[in-house]
């Protein structure tokens, strides 16, 4: 439409001020329809990702090793606690963290890389996150341990 | 902080402790250079724990000279049970540590329960102990 005339004009400007009325009563709420920027994940996700991830791997491993699903279930363990310390919900589906292999070498690996992770995560840890990070970095530094 | 440090002392002695009462029953190479190494590290976490107590001025229960132990010391497997039991021990003592120390403090016990959490697990591949680990190593 091409405003050529005063009438079309001040439509117009009323309109604006229409809708710049709407937006002084209702205040913040035209821009309240926007959606939250997505909170920052908590530090300890990828230490969750990471468990997941292990899990999903020795439960492909103990088909052939059914010694390895202990291990696995070490760290369902550990992403139980994990996703209840912040408020997570333990996804169904495989893991969005990329599998770990399912050799013991290449577990292995993962489980050393997953402790750098978690020793990281516990240094810098508040006092009552402390001890269960801890522990979740040992139990991984125990587990590389055992796949020597 | 410093009562959770002088308990991990106390843990670490009562290790070295029990080392060198349960070496006298390993009788294998592999077995003795495991336990000499493990008490070797102990001392040195022992030293450490010392002179970082006397830098914060706490002040430390003298070592007891001796333990009463949970059971007897007879043989190879007694032996290794003890073992298991000593850094699983350590493990927790130095865990308690962990959320009331920072920096350096926090690093040095999550390092030592890291480490006790590693050596169980070797004892427990000795002693034929299944699962050789533990879900949450130092959790009591």
């Amino acid at each position: 439409m091409v405003l050529d005339g005063p009438v079309k004009r001040r439509q117009l400007l009323g309109g604006v001020a229409g809708t710049a009325g709407l937006a002084t009563l209702t205040g913040c709420g035209l821009f309240g329809d926007d959606p939250e920027p997505a909170p920052a994940p908590d530090a300890l996700q990828p230490v969750l990702d990471e468990a997941l991830a292990l899990a999903a791997g020795y439960d492909r491993a103990a088909v052939a090793d059914p010694a390895l699903k202990v291990f696995g279930d070490d760290h369902r363990a550990h992403a139980a606690e994990l996703a209840k310390l912040i408020g997570a919900t333990l996804p169904s589906a495989a893991p969005s963290a990329p599998a770990a292999g399912n050799s013991k070498a290449a577990l292995r690996k993962a489980e050393q890389a997953a402790q750098k992770t978690a020793t990281a995560a516990c240094k810098t840890a508040p006092a009552e996150r402390a001890g269960i990070v801890g522990s979740i970095a040992a139990a991984r530094a125990a587990h590389a341990e055992a796949l020597r | 902080m410093s009562d959770a440090m002088a308990a991990a002392l106390a843990a670490e002695e009562a290790a070295i402790y029990a080392y060198g009462l349960l070496g006298v029953k390993l009788t294998s190479d592999g077995d003795l250079t495991e336990a000499r190494a493990c008490e070797a590290i102990h001392r040195d976490r022992r030293d450490a724990l010392v002179l970082r107590l006397a830098a914060l001025k706490a002040s430390t229960a003298p070592a007891p000279a001796g333990y009463q132990l949970p059971f007897e010391v007879t043989d190879r497997d007694s032996a290794l049970k003890l073992a298991i039991q000593v850094e699983d021990g350590v493990a927790q003592a130095w865990r308690a540590t962990l959320p009331s120390t920072e920096g350096g403090d926090r690093s040095t016990a999550l390092s030592a329960l890291t480490d006790a959490a590693v050596r169980a697990t070797r004892w427990r591949r000795r002693g034929n102990v299944s699962p050789v680990t533990l879900p949450w190593p130092g959790r009591p």
